[in-house]
Parts: structure tokens; sequence; C-alpha cells
């Protein structure tokens, strides 16, 4: 089970609509190249910490260091080439 | 409302000691809780290091005297224990404890037994010894228990406002006998580890996985603890009726709030300054008058710059001596600001500084370092201690030696 | 600053298991509950909550900040000196679901907003950082007296400046950890009642409510005053005789008799063996005169003496009291001037409060 990155984009943008409850809240425009947080979506660091989970849950990838999801939680295509290259093998 | 407000005894029973004296000790010869958990059964237990109380239900059924049926959770037991030695530290009769009021901070109460028990609890068809919990999981129960076990019935009240609860019961109780609503108020907190709190801290992704190191620019989280910790505040007339010499004066206090963030501080300090500049001012003292702040200092990365650049900002030059003792007892959470006024008024009997351990590298934003060795011979007549939590709770006590 | 000498009820805002959440009405429409557990009729929250704020928030957070927002446009101030909530169950659904995690889970990949939402002062914070409010804020999480915990800080807040606004607020939510803790424990019937004929039972044990109110209470008037809160007071446990002779002090300290007294609101819970307590010392004290009861409305929650002050400061700035509360419709005479709260939980923790007319 080796998903592309173009694979994953609409899998995880659906998984983040569902763990964040952003149903009906994207803005207009937004893509996998979006940003999350800041001027992007707006998410907080609270959101941050959901993602952390959401890469476990579903994929196996344990963040140690909240440092790291800043370069991983840009956009939606940053996380989707992540989990592409460090999710656990099953 | 011109009662001044006494502190005529204290208990405190952490992970460096069950009561005053042990604790002073271990703050001396620097030894801290800090291991991996033993009495709590989680599987963090290896990963997650805390500073625990090493004694479980039996053994703390037998330091607070009371039988292993009676249901006390163990954040009770931990109350009622610091609670006993409050009241005898304060030389308190059974008439006085009568008359006191009792506030008690807590922020999970009974929780530790909830979850043990959880699915014996939800369903009705069980019975047996595990009863006992019924209806211990809230936070107010504590407050009930151990008042109804020492006798306490004038005025109950249970602070839960996260990790500055019992830095803001003692601000409750010294209210009530500013007002003349009672001459004495026993105040404090009480907090025992759980597995929820273990996994809550660590889902936020701030527990330090080694030894907590406060103010030091590679800090990286904070180590969880357990404990109480309660203070017997007297009004003025009261002092004087009983013809005690009161220990120390709780001169002032401040609370405010953050408004910044659900979890996390401000990054300039907001919070904390507002608190410091509300203890100062209630106190009548200025910033110069301060000879030592026992800081929140909860070594994540962004609690102490928050609050280390309040304190620059109120402090200026002249910076007091600062310390956290976290590394000692862990965080306490509801019980840390008064485990930590404890240890303020020991540092006003003794004349010394806690250091604050495991400090190495200066945080390059800062730019000043706290107490790193014990210091003695110290004179030290007004120290501010700070205690800050999530929801944007900032308190700060002002306690003065009289 | 100026020392209050009374505290002025300038703004409400309260949701209840009854339609109480728009302040223009009051006990209309009354709903009925067959099965023990009232629970509460919520506005549309777009109203008071952004969405993007919304969605990560507990139904009881929701609840909470929708009932701050209604209190803080009712008293027309957008920013209060500030905040102190009131809790006795705190937030038991979003613990108990951290909880059932854990358990379930391992302790592993657990939802951190459960855990943050968890926290007894999570409303204070919210409504803190919602309206930027960096004044004083406060959570008492005290069983059968955090509301009355609360209106006590809040007056003395009040005693060091009078012209202070500070919002109050309490919360409990029916959560089902909660009710099961609480059948098992004895506090509830276990036989089905419909909630509007609660007072004709004779069973041991009260129905299950919930509720979310706040005030806005200051040392001075204003234009939308509701009444007076005069004073509280509670008894833990009393002994022998007590309730009586600490309700005497109580109302000569505030100088009342039981003849200024126009109404009594009773806080009886359909708990026979309670309210024999309560009834006794209300007819011992105040047997002619009107009484009202709420709690057939409300349910039995910890902090219910908070839906109690919201009836009276209601019937006050009304002049009108709803046939709904009235124990006896041949009573009620006069005026309501003052109004005197009593009440108990669960038997052991009374309270006193009296409320005056502007």
């Amino acid at each position: 089970m080796n998903q592309t990155v173009d694979e994953l984009i609409p899998e995880i943008r659906e998984e983040l609509i569902k763990q964040l409850n952003l149903e009906g809240m994207l803005p207009e425009g937004f893509d996998e190249n979006t940003p999350l947080f800041g001027e992007g979506l707006g998410l907080d660091s609270i959101d941050s910490l959901e993602l952390v989970v959401l890469l476990d849950r579903n994929y196996g990838i344990k963040l140690k260091d909240p440092k790291e999801g800043r370069h991983v939680f840009q956009n939606i295509r940053t996380m989707a080439e992540y989990v592409a290259k460090n999710r656990a093998h099953v | 409302m011109s009662q001044r407000v006494f502190i005529t005894g204290f208990g405190i029973i952490t992970s460096i000691g069950k009561n005053a004296e042990e604790n002073l000790r271990s703050l001396i010869e620097g030894r801290c809780g800090y291991g991996p958990l033993e009495v709590l059964d989680s599987i963090h237990r290896q990963s997650v290091l805390a500073c625990e109380i090493k004694m479980d239900e039996p053994q703390l059924c037998e330091a607070a005297g009371v039988r292993h049926s009676g249901g006390f959770t163990r954040t009770s037991l931990l109350g009622l224990i610091a609670l006993h030695e409050a009241i005898s530290s304060a030389r308190l009769s059974v008439e006085d404890v009568k008359s006191s009021g009792l506030i008690s901070a807590t922020t999970t109460g009974g929780i530790r037994e909830f979850e043990k028990y959880y699915h014996e609890l939800m369903d009705p068809t069980l019975s047996g010894d595990f009863e006992r919990f019924t209806d211990t999981a809230t936070s107010g129960e504590h407050c009930e228990r151990i008042a109804d076990h020492v006798g306490i019935r004038k005025y109950l009240g249970t602070v839960s406002t996260a990790c500055s609860s019992s830095a803001n019961a003692m601000m409750h109780g010294a209210q009530l006998i500013k007002n003349n609503k009672l001459p004495r108020v026993i105040c404090g907190g009480s907090e025992a580890l759980s597995k929820f709190t273990v996994n809550g801290f660590n889902t936020l992704m701030i527990l330090d996985s080694e030894h907590c190191r406060p103010f030091d620019s590679t800090r990286n989280g904070l180590n969880l603890g357990e404990g109480a910790a309660y203070i017997v505040l007297e009004s003025e007339d009261s002092v004087a009726q009983s013809r005690k010499n009161p220990i120390a004066e709780l001169k002032g206090y401040g609370n405010a709030n953050d408004a910044f963030h659900q979890t996390a501080s401000s990054p300039d300090g907001a919070g904390a300054i507002m608190a410091m500049k509300l203890a100062l001012d209630s106190g009548q003292v200025q910033p110069s008058d301060i000879d030592y702040i026992n800081a929140h200092g909860t070594a994540t990365e962004n609690n102490d710059l928050s609050e280390g650049l309040g304190i620059k900002r109120l402090f200026g030059d002249s910076i007091p001596y600062f310390s956290s003792t976290k590394p000692y007892t862990g965080h306490t959470l509801a019980a840390a600001g008064s485990v930590e006024a404890a240890f303020c008024l020991l540092a006003l009997r003794k004349g010394m500084i806690w250091p604050n351990l495991n400090y190495k590298n200066v945080m390059p934003e800062l730019g000043i370092e706290p107490v790193t060795q014990l210091k003695r011979g110290i004179s030290l007549k007004n120290v501010l201690s700070n205690s800050f939590g999530f929801g944007g709770n900032t308190s700060s006590l002002l306690l003065a030696s009289v | 600053m100026a020392e209050a000498t009374k505290y002025f009820i300038n703004g409400v805002g309260i949701i209840s298991p009854q339609k109480t959440y728009d302040p223009n009405v009051f006990l209309t429409d009354i709903t009925r509950y067959d099965q023990n557990v009232l629970t509460c009729i919520a506005p549309d929250f777009k109203a008071y909550i952004n969405p993007i704020q919304m969605r990560r928030l507990s139904r009881m957070l929701r609840i909470g900040l929708s009932a701050a927002t209604i209190c803080l446009r009712n008293s027309r101030i957008s920013i209060p000196d500030g905040i102190i909530t009131a809790t006795g169950y705190g937030f038991l659904e979003e613990t108990a679901k951290f909880l059932q995690e854990i358990l379930v889970q391992g302790e592993r990949q657990l939802t951190p907003t459960y855990f943050m939402q968890s926290t007894s002062n999570a409303l204070a914070g919210l409504v803190a950082l919602t309206i930027k409010c960096m004044g004083y804020n406060n959570t008492y999480a005290s069983r059968g007296f955090a509301f009355e915990n609360a209106l006590t800080d809040a007056m003395m807040q009040l005693n060091e400046n009078a012209s202070a606004n500070i919002l109050i607020g309490s919360y409990d939510e029916a959560a089902e950890v909660q009710y099961k803790a609480s059948i098992r424990a004895h506090h509830f019937k276990t036989e089905y009642v419909n909630n509007l004929s609660l007072f004709n039972t004779n069973t041991r044990g009260s129905i299950q409510g919930e509720g979310s109110a706040f005030f806005m209470l200051s040392g001075k008037p204003s234009e939308s005053t509701w009444g007076i809160l005069d004073d509280i007071h509670q008894v833990y446990r009393p002994e022998q005789g007590a309730l009586s002779s600490e309700l005497e002090i109580f109302l000569r300290k505030n100088d009342v008799t039981n003849k200024s007294i126009d109404l009594i609101i009773s806080g009886a819970s359909g708990d026979s063996q309670h309210d024999a307590v309560l009834n006794a010392l209300i007819n011992t004290f105040f047997d002619d005169l009107p009484q009202a009861r709420f709690k057939h409305l409300s349910g039995e929650y910890c902090t219910a003496t908070a839906f109690a002050v919201w009836l009276g400061a209601s019937i006050l700035k009304r002049q009108q009291v709803p046939e709904v509360v009235v124990v006896d419709t041949a009573k009620i005479a006069r005026r309501p001037g003052t109004i005197l709260i009593v009440n108990h939980y669960m038997g052991k923790s009374f309270t006193y409060i009296l409320l005056k007319r502007i």
C-alpha cells in the first residue's frame, strides 16, 4: 500500500476536515498549497496538536517534537509528502 | 476592609517530603522527587518520569489517620495529611477549626479513582468495594470530605483555575478575612497524579522526557508532580485574641487573565505583569522592595519566556533573586500555588533562597539568570510567588515577614 | 475607589431546560420532560459564537459562551472588569470522553481538545479570551456551593471597587457519567416522573437538570438593572437547630423580618426526605408567605441556585410571578419587593439569598 503524494492529498484533505471540524468552513480557493496556519486557513496551535494525532492514528507516524510539526503542517501537500516518506509500512 | 491577613501555620506533602520539616531538608540538600512512576499504573511509567509521592493508598490512609474503606481519594488523603499538619502547626483548637473556613483547590479531584473504577462504576449491575468512590469524581468532593473529617463547617469553597488554583484559593480566603466574613480560613490545594493528567499533558506535548530545566535555553517541557499544601490565614483580631506570633503576612495578591490563548501564555507576559503588579500595589510595596520571586517556572518553552519577560519588564534593571522550585517537586498543578507559598514561608523563616536546579544556559531572549545555588543568610522581607495556568489565569501572592 | 453598599444585577443571560435564552420572554412556554433528565433548550449558537471558534467547542462550552454573551448584551457591557464562573460537576462530558479514550485505546492517540476542555476553568478562560478581558478571573467548583462562592467573591470584588462590573456565571451539564453516579448514590429518582408533577411525588431523590446562567453584578445601578442582590449565606451540614439560628442571624443582619419578605423561592428538589427539612424551616419562619418553586423546571444540579437567582431577578423586574412556579395561588397578594431564596443541595448544602427590587 504505497500511495503517492497525489493520491494522499484528497485523503488527507478529507481527514483534516473531519478531525478539525472544518466542514463548510474552507475558504474559497482552498487547495493543497494554501497555508494551514496564519494568513491561510488560520488554524492554531491546538489544531496542530490534533494534526499530530491524525498522523499517528491514520498513518502510524509519531511526531516527537512539536517543532517538527511547523514544517510538516505548512499545507496539505507538505503533509502528504511527509506521510509518503515516513508512513509506517504494515 | 482594614484587616491585615496573617499566616499562623501551614502543612505540606510533596514528593520531597511528607511534612514541612522533610520538605525543608530536601530543599536544602537539593533532593528531588523526580523518577519513574511506581505507584500510578500507566503505560508511560518509564517514559514520562514525574515527581510522585511514593506512598500507596494504605500508607496514605495511615498517615492521614483514616480507615482504608472510607472512600477517601488520593487527592483527599494528600489534602488531609497537609491539612492536619497545618492545623497543628497553627495550634488551632477544635473550636478554632470549627469556626474556620476551608478553601481548597484541585483540578482533577477524584479522577484517579474514577479512571481506575470507571467500568465498574458505569455498570449499574455491579456492586462491590469500588462503590466507596461512587460520587468522588467532582472537584468539590475532596473539600467536603476533608472538611467533614476535621470538622470544618463555617464556609467551604473549591477553586479550580488549573495551575493557579491554590493561589486563587488563598486570595479568596484573604478576602473573606478582609471583609470580616471569617476570622480564620485554611487555604490551599491538593492534586494527585492520574492517568488522566499524565496523558492529558502528554497530548499537549509539553512534558519533558528528562528532568525539567526551568529558565534554561534548552528547556523542553515540564515534569508533573503531586502534592498538597494548606496555609492558615488569620485576621489581625484573631491573632491578637489568641496571642499568637504569626509566621508571616499575606500582604498582597493579584489575579488577572492573559486573554491570549486557551493553553498558552502571551509572548510578552502581559498577564504575568498584571498579576505581579496587582500583588505589589495591593501590598503597597515597590518593585525594589521584592527580595525574591518564586517563579511559576514550569520549564515549558512558552511559560518561562513569557514569565521571564514579564519579570524583566516589571523589575527593569534590578531583577530580584528568582528561582523555580519545579525541578524538586514537579508541577503539582492545582497544589502548586500553596506548595510554593509554603516554600516561600520556609525561605522567609530560614533566610534561604532555594536554587533553580538543572539550570545551565541563559535564555538569549531574556539575559537574566535564576539563583542556581542555595543561598543562606539572606534577609528576606517581601517575596512573590507566581502561579499561572491554562485558560489564561495568572496569579501572584506577596508574602512578607513579620 | 468607593466601596459597594449594594450589589445590582445589571444583566442576565440564561440557558436552561426551559426556553429562557430570550431575556424578553418569561416562562410562557413550559417544556415537559418524562424521563427524569432535563436538558438545555439552546438557541441557535451562531447568533453568539463565530463559526471558526465554534467548531471545536463542546456542547456545554457553546451553551456557556452563549449565555455569557446574552448577559453581556443584556447589560450593554462589552468588557467587564472580572469574570467568575461556578460549576459543581465541571466539564464531566469532556472528561469522560478523554477518559474513555485512555481506557479504550490504552493511553494512545488521544484527542488533546477533550483534555483542554475538561478543566473547570475552560469557560471562564474562553469568555475572557473571546472578549479580551484581562481582569480578575476565577472559577469555583464546590458542588453545592460553587455559585454561592462566586457570588460572595463578586460582592467582595465590588467592596473594593463599587463601579466595577463583574460577570458571574454558572454551568453544570447533565452528563451521562454524572447521572449514573448520582443514581448509584441515590440522589435521583429511579421511577420515571413527569417534571411538572415533581412535587406530587413522595419518594426519595430528585431529577437531573442542567443549565448555564450569567449575571452582571455591579455596585452601581444601570438602565438595565433587574434587581438587587442584598446578601448571601451558606450553611453546610447544619447541626440540630443551626438552620433556624443561622437564618435568624441572616435576617437580622439584613434588617428584614418575615413581614417584610414578599416571596420565598424554595429550592425543594422533589426528594421527600430533604424537602421535609426545608419545608419545616420555611413553614416555621414564613408560614403565611407566598412561595415559589423552580426545580421542576430546571431539574436539580449543583449550581441550581443560579436558576433561582434568575427567577427572583425576573420576578422583581417584571413584577409578575408566573403561575407555573407558585405553590399556593391563593397567597400571591403583594407586589414582590423582597425575595428570599432558601435552597438545599442534596440536603447537605443550604443557601440563603436575599434579593430586593431596585
